[in-house]
Protein backbone atom coordinates (compact mmCIF):
# COMPACT_ATOMS: atom_id res chain seq x y z
CA UNK A 1 0.00 0.00 0.00
CA UNK A 2 1.64 3.06 -0.95
CA UNK A 3 0.30 6.46 -0.92
CA UNK A 4 1.79 9.57 -3.03
CA UNK A 5 2.23 12.54 -0.41
CA UNK A 6 3.91 15.53 -1.60
CA UNK A 7 7.19 13.79 -0.44
CA UNK A 8 7.45 10.98 -1.87
CA UNK A 9 5.82 7.75 -1.08
CA UNK A 10 3.89 7.39 2.36
CA UNK A 11 6.37 5.17 4.68
CA UNK A 12 3.38 3.07 6.09
CA UNK A 13 1.29 4.00 9.83
CA UNK A 14 4.53 3.51 12.06
CA UNK A 15 7.30 5.63 10.28
CA UNK A 16 4.72 8.61 9.72
CA UNK A 17 3.25 8.59 13.26
CA UNK A 18 7.11 8.84 14.55
CA UNK A 19 7.98 11.50 11.53
CA UNK A 20 4.60 13.51 12.82
CA UNK A 21 5.49 13.49 16.46
CA UNK A 22 9.32 14.60 15.43
CA UNK A 23 7.48 17.99 13.23
CA UNK A 24 5.24 18.72 15.80
CA UNK A 25 8.04 19.60 18.48
CA UNK A 26 10.02 21.08 15.36
CA UNK A 27 9.53 25.24 15.66
CA UNK A 28 8.66 27.44 12.70
CA UNK A 29 7.32 27.43 9.53
CA UNK A 30 6.31 24.04 7.93
CA UNK A 31 8.72 24.85 5.16
CA UNK A 32 11.59 24.65 7.10
CA UNK A 33 11.35 21.47 7.80
CA UNK A 34 10.47 19.63 4.61
CA UNK A 35 13.60 18.97 4.11
CA UNK A 36 14.79 17.88 7.57
CA UNK A 37 11.46 15.45 7.55
CA UNK A 38 12.26 14.26 3.55
CA UNK A 39 15.61 13.03 5.36
CA UNK A 40 14.68 11.61 8.42
CA UNK A 41 11.65 9.60 6.49
CA UNK A 42 14.78 7.83 3.50
CA UNK A 43 16.95 6.90 6.82
CA UNK A 44 14.01 5.25 8.45
CA UNK A 45 13.10 3.44 5.12
CA UNK A 46 16.73 2.15 4.99
CA UNK A 47 16.60 0.99 8.78
CA UNK A 48 13.14 -0.66 7.94
CA UNK A 49 14.80 -2.31 5.20
CA UNK A 50 18.17 -3.41 6.78
CA UNK A 51 15.52 -5.39 8.96
CA UNK A 52 13.20 -6.89 6.96
CA UNK A 53 16.38 -8.45 5.48
CA UNK A 54 17.55 -9.63 8.50
CA UNK A 55 14.03 -11.45 8.30
CA UNK A 56 11.64 -9.40 10.07
CA UNK A 57 7.69 -8.89 8.88
CA UNK A 58 7.14 -5.19 7.67
CA UNK A 59 5.33 -4.25 10.63
CA UNK A 60 7.81 -5.37 13.20
CA UNK A 61 10.85 -3.67 10.99
CA UNK A 62 9.02 -0.65 10.84
CA UNK A 63 8.77 -1.14 14.81
CA UNK A 64 12.26 -1.92 15.56
CA UNK A 65 13.61 1.13 13.28
CA UNK A 66 11.52 3.75 14.90
CA UNK A 67 12.70 2.34 18.20
CA UNK A 68 16.31 3.08 17.11
CA UNK A 69 15.87 6.37 16.24
CA UNK A 70 15.42 7.15 20.00
CA UNK A 71 13.01 9.73 21.55
CA UNK A 72 11.20 12.19 19.26
CA UNK A 73 11.42 14.90 21.83
CA UNK A 74 15.30 14.17 21.77
CA UNK A 75 15.27 14.43 17.71
CA UNK A 76 13.43 17.45 17.17
CA UNK A 77 15.45 19.45 20.47
CA UNK A 78 18.63 18.51 18.42
CA UNK A 79 17.23 20.19 15.16
CA UNK A 80 15.76 23.24 16.80
CA UNK A 81 19.48 25.22 17.13
CA UNK A 82 19.90 24.70 13.32
CA UNK A 83 16.42 25.67 12.31
CA UNK A 84 17.01 28.49 14.40
CA UNK A 85 20.21 29.12 13.12
CA UNK A 86 18.63 28.78 9.28
CA UNK A 87 15.60 31.41 10.14
CA UNK A 88 18.05 34.15 11.29
CA UNK A 89 19.51 34.00 8.33
CA UNK A 90 17.01 33.87 6.30
CA UNK A 91 15.79 36.92 8.58
CA UNK A 92 18.73 38.85 7.76
CA UNK A 93 19.26 38.25 4.06
CA UNK A 94 15.98 39.62 3.52
CA UNK A 95 16.41 42.82 5.67
CA UNK A 96 19.95 43.49 4.63
CA UNK A 97 18.38 43.21 0.66
CA UNK A 98 15.41 45.34 1.61
CA UNK A 99 16.83 47.91 3.50
CA UNK A 100 18.88 49.89 0.66
CA UNK A 101 15.59 49.24 -1.69
CA UNK A 102 13.06 50.92 0.24
CA UNK A 103 16.10 53.64 1.43
CA UNK A 104 16.47 54.29 -2.33
CA UNK A 105 12.59 54.59 -2.28
CA UNK A 106 13.11 57.20 0.31
CA UNK A 107 15.75 58.62 -1.37
CA UNK A 108 13.75 59.13 -4.40
CA UNK A 109 11.04 60.80 -2.39
CA UNK A 110 12.74 63.46 -1.28
CA UNK A 111 15.21 64.08 -4.03
CA UNK A 112 11.91 64.62 -6.54
CA UNK A 113 9.95 66.91 -3.71
CA UNK A 114 9.85 70.47 -4.29
CA UNK A 115 11.78 70.29 -1.23
CA UNK A 116 15.73 71.89 -2.55
CA UNK A 117 17.25 69.50 -1.04
CA UNK A 118 20.82 68.88 -2.62
CA UNK A 119 23.62 66.91 -2.37
CA UNK A 120 24.52 68.12 1.35
CA UNK A 121 23.94 65.82 3.97
CA UNK A 122 20.41 66.29 5.89
CA UNK A 123 21.65 68.62 8.71
CA UNK A 124 22.34 71.05 6.00
CA UNK A 125 19.63 70.91 4.11
CA UNK A 126 17.52 74.39 4.77
CA UNK A 127 14.60 73.32 2.59
CA UNK A 128 13.74 70.82 5.56
CA UNK A 129 11.58 71.42 8.55
CA UNK A 130 13.85 71.16 11.50
CA UNK A 131 12.01 68.08 12.85
CA UNK A 132 12.76 66.46 9.65
CA UNK A 133 16.62 67.44 9.91
CA UNK A 134 16.97 66.47 12.78
CA UNK A 135 14.88 63.57 12.95
CA UNK A 136 17.17 62.08 10.10
CA UNK A 137 19.90 60.79 12.71
CA UNK A 138 17.49 58.01 14.65
CA UNK A 139 16.97 57.11 11.38
CA UNK A 140 20.64 56.13 10.32
CA UNK A 141 21.24 54.67 13.47
CA UNK A 142 18.73 52.36 13.33
CA UNK A 143 19.62 51.50 10.11
CA UNK A 144 23.51 50.86 10.97
CA UNK A 145 22.08 48.93 13.60
CA UNK A 146 20.21 46.36 11.21
CA UNK A 147 23.08 46.19 9.29
CA UNK A 148 25.39 45.34 12.05
CA UNK A 149 23.16 42.96 13.51
CA UNK A 150 22.73 41.26 10.22
CA UNK A 151 26.35 40.94 10.47
CA UNK A 152 26.54 39.23 13.68
CA UNK A 153 23.83 37.13 12.22
CA UNK A 154 26.15 34.90 9.34
CA UNK A 155 29.20 35.34 11.73
CA UNK A 156 26.82 33.35 14.77
CA UNK A 157 25.37 30.90 12.20
CA UNK A 158 27.83 30.24 9.24
CA UNK A 159 31.52 28.73 9.24
CA UNK A 160 32.73 30.57 11.98
CA UNK A 161 30.75 28.46 14.19
CA UNK A 162 33.61 25.67 13.18
CA UNK A 163 35.79 27.74 15.56
CA UNK A 164 33.45 29.41 17.66
CA UNK A 165 32.18 28.08 21.17
CA UNK A 166 28.31 26.93 20.30
CA UNK A 167 25.83 29.45 21.57
CA UNK A 168 22.78 29.13 19.17
CA UNK A 169 20.76 31.80 20.87
CA UNK A 170 22.86 34.65 19.49
CA UNK A 171 22.00 34.24 15.88
CA UNK A 172 18.07 34.78 16.45
CA UNK A 173 18.93 37.11 18.97
CA UNK A 174 21.01 38.95 16.45
CA UNK A 175 18.35 38.60 13.95
CA UNK A 176 15.59 39.83 16.06
CA UNK A 177 17.96 43.18 16.83
CA UNK A 178 18.10 43.82 12.96
CA UNK A 179 14.35 42.98 12.95
CA UNK A 180 13.62 45.55 15.70
CA UNK A 181 16.27 48.10 14.39
CA UNK A 182 14.27 47.90 10.71
CA UNK A 183 10.85 48.44 12.23
CA UNK A 184 12.42 51.51 14.36
CA UNK A 185 13.77 52.77 11.10
CA UNK A 186 10.84 52.42 8.65
CA UNK A 187 8.65 53.72 11.33
CA UNK A 188 10.73 56.76 12.11
CA UNK A 189 10.35 57.29 8.50
CA UNK A 190 7.02 57.27 8.23
CA UNK A 191 6.85 59.56 11.43
CA UNK A 192 9.01 62.49 9.64
CA UNK A 193 6.84 61.35 6.33
CA UNK A 194 4.32 62.27 8.38
CA UNK A 195 5.97 65.55 10.15
CA UNK A 196 6.68 66.94 6.35
CA UNK A 197 2.64 66.66 5.45
CA UNK A 198 2.05 68.48 8.43
CA UNK A 199 4.42 71.25 8.03
CA UNK A 200 4.73 71.44 4.30
CA UNK A 201 2.32 69.09 2.48
CA UNK A 202 2.89 71.13 -0.71
CA UNK A 203 6.40 70.76 -1.30
CA UNK A 204 6.22 66.63 -1.10
CA UNK A 205 5.90 64.79 -4.55
CA UNK A 206 2.86 62.64 -3.85
CA UNK A 207 3.77 59.62 -5.80
CA UNK A 208 7.14 58.91 -4.73
CA UNK A 209 6.32 59.87 -1.49
CA UNK A 210 3.61 57.11 -1.16
CA UNK A 211 5.65 54.30 -3.18
CA UNK A 212 8.08 55.05 -0.28
CA UNK A 213 5.55 54.93 2.47
CA UNK A 214 3.73 51.60 1.42
CA UNK A 215 7.47 49.71 0.79
CA UNK A 216 8.29 51.17 4.47
CA UNK A 217 4.85 49.69 5.88
CA UNK A 218 5.56 46.30 4.40
CA UNK A 219 9.24 46.23 5.79
CA UNK A 220 8.35 47.13 8.84
CA UNK A 221 5.35 44.37 8.92
CA UNK A 222 7.71 41.69 7.79
CA UNK A 223 10.55 43.10 10.35
CA UNK A 224 8.53 43.08 12.67
CA UNK A 225 7.13 39.40 12.08
CA UNK A 226 10.28 38.11 11.32
CA UNK A 227 11.94 39.48 14.45
CA UNK A 228 8.96 38.15 17.05
CA UNK A 229 9.55 34.28 15.32
CA UNK A 230 12.99 34.70 15.62
CA UNK A 231 12.83 35.42 19.65
CA UNK A 232 10.49 32.79 19.83
CA UNK A 233 12.68 30.41 18.47
CA UNK A 234 14.90 31.57 20.86
CA UNK A 235 13.15 30.98 23.07
CA UNK A 236 13.10 27.67 22.75
CA UNK A 237 16.56 26.85 23.14
CA UNK A 238 18.28 26.00 25.47
CA UNK B 1 28.75 2.67 25.86
CA UNK B 2 27.12 5.56 27.05
CA UNK B 3 25.74 8.22 24.69
CA UNK B 4 26.57 10.93 26.91
CA UNK B 5 30.21 9.67 26.91
CA UNK B 6 30.23 10.15 23.27
CA UNK B 7 28.85 13.42 23.13
CA UNK B 8 32.06 16.26 22.98
CA UNK B 9 33.59 13.82 20.39
CA UNK B 10 30.53 13.01 18.25
CA UNK B 11 31.60 15.82 15.73
CA UNK B 12 35.31 14.16 15.03
CA UNK B 13 33.77 10.87 15.01
CA UNK B 14 31.24 11.84 12.45
CA UNK B 15 34.30 13.47 10.70
CA UNK B 16 36.28 10.04 10.56
CA UNK B 17 33.12 8.42 9.11
CA UNK B 18 33.32 10.37 6.02
CA UNK B 19 37.09 10.63 5.42
CA UNK B 20 36.64 7.14 3.45
CA UNK B 21 34.11 8.77 1.06
CA UNK B 22 30.41 10.07 0.81
CA UNK B 23 27.72 8.28 2.46
CA UNK B 24 23.91 9.12 3.75
CA UNK B 25 22.99 9.27 7.43
CA UNK B 26 21.39 5.48 7.92
CA UNK B 27 25.36 4.16 6.27
CA UNK B 28 27.07 6.70 8.48
CA UNK B 29 24.83 5.10 11.50
CA UNK B 30 25.80 1.41 10.18
CA UNK B 31 29.91 2.38 9.82
CA UNK B 32 29.31 3.71 13.44
CA UNK B 33 28.26 0.22 14.81
CA UNK B 34 30.71 -1.92 13.06
CA UNK B 35 33.93 0.65 13.66
CA UNK B 36 33.33 0.58 16.78
CA UNK B 37 32.76 -3.46 17.16
CA UNK B 38 29.39 -3.01 17.98
CA UNK B 39 29.95 -0.39 20.96
CA UNK B 40 28.25 2.39 19.55
CA UNK B 41 24.80 2.45 19.26
CA UNK B 42 23.84 5.99 19.75
CA UNK B 43 19.78 6.73 19.02
CA UNK B 44 19.80 7.10 15.38
CA UNK B 45 17.78 10.40 15.42
CA UNK B 46 20.98 12.16 17.11
CA UNK B 47 23.60 11.85 14.54
CA UNK B 48 21.19 14.05 11.67
CA UNK B 49 21.39 17.01 13.99
CA UNK B 50 25.20 16.46 14.36
CA UNK B 51 25.40 15.96 10.92
CA UNK B 52 23.42 19.33 10.03
CA UNK B 53 25.25 21.21 12.54
CA UNK B 54 28.99 20.04 11.04
CA UNK B 55 27.31 20.97 6.86
CA UNK B 56 26.45 24.83 9.04
CA UNK B 57 29.92 25.34 9.94
CA UNK B 58 31.37 24.13 6.57
CA UNK B 59 33.13 20.94 7.54
CA UNK B 60 30.67 18.97 5.44
CA UNK B 61 29.09 19.41 1.72
CA UNK B 62 25.69 17.91 1.58
CA UNK B 63 23.82 16.90 -1.77
CA UNK B 64 20.33 14.98 -2.55
CA UNK B 65 20.78 11.59 -4.35
CA UNK B 66 18.34 9.30 -5.83
CA UNK B 67 18.94 5.79 -6.09
CA UNK B 68 16.68 2.34 -5.79
CA UNK B 69 13.90 4.68 -6.49
CA UNK B 70 14.45 6.66 -2.53
CA UNK B 71 16.40 10.31 -2.33
CA UNK B 72 18.61 10.09 0.42
CA UNK B 73 21.09 13.40 1.83
CA UNK B 74 24.73 12.46 1.10
CA UNK B 75 27.17 14.17 2.88
CA UNK B 76 30.86 14.63 2.41
CA UNK B 77 33.87 15.81 3.87
CA UNK B 78 35.04 19.34 2.86
CA UNK B 79 38.82 20.45 2.93
CA UNK B 80 37.99 22.36 5.88
CA UNK B 81 36.63 18.91 7.27
CA UNK B 82 39.82 17.03 6.79
CA UNK B 83 42.11 19.71 8.79
CA UNK B 84 39.27 19.72 11.61
CA UNK B 85 39.54 15.49 11.78
CA UNK B 86 43.47 16.34 11.79
CA UNK B 87 43.51 18.78 14.58
CA UNK B 88 40.55 16.29 16.81
CA UNK B 89 42.85 13.60 16.28
CA UNK B 90 45.73 15.19 17.66
CA UNK B 91 43.55 16.81 20.59
CA UNK B 92 42.59 13.42 21.42
CA UNK B 93 45.69 11.94 21.15
CA UNK B 94 47.02 14.15 23.80
CA UNK B 95 44.22 13.97 25.77
CA UNK B 96 44.08 10.17 26.01
CA UNK B 97 47.59 10.19 26.74
CA UNK B 98 47.45 12.51 29.79
CA UNK B 99 44.32 10.73 31.33
CA UNK B 100 46.25 7.47 31.16
CA UNK B 101 49.20 8.53 32.85
CA UNK B 102 46.75 10.27 35.60
CA UNK B 103 45.03 7.04 36.05
CA UNK B 104 48.28 4.96 36.28
CA UNK B 105 48.20 3.00 39.40
CA UNK B 106 50.20 4.88 42.11
CA UNK B 107 53.84 3.71 42.79
CA UNK B 108 54.44 1.19 46.19
CA UNK B 109 56.53 4.21 47.43
CA UNK B 110 53.77 6.61 47.41
CA UNK B 111 51.33 4.86 49.21
CA UNK B 112 53.36 4.26 52.55
CA UNK B 113 52.30 6.30 55.91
Amino acid sequence: MSVQGPLGPAAGPAVERYLAEVTARLPGPARAHSGIVAELRSGLLDATDARRSAGLSAAQAARAAVGEFGDPALVAEGFRAEIAAGQARRAAAALTVTGPLVGLLWIAAAATSHLRVGLAPPWQQAGLPPVVRVGIYPVAVAAVLTACAALVVVATTGRLTRWLPARPRRGPTAAAVAGFGAVCAEGLGLALLAAQLVVAPGKLSLLPAAAAAAAATVRLVFARRAARRCLAIRAALT
Amino acid sequence: MKAEALKGHLDGILLAVLEAGPRHGYAIMEALRVRSGGQVDLPTGTVYPALHRLERAGLVRASWSEAGGRRRRVYELTTAGRRALDTERGTWQDFSAAVTALLRPASPAASLP
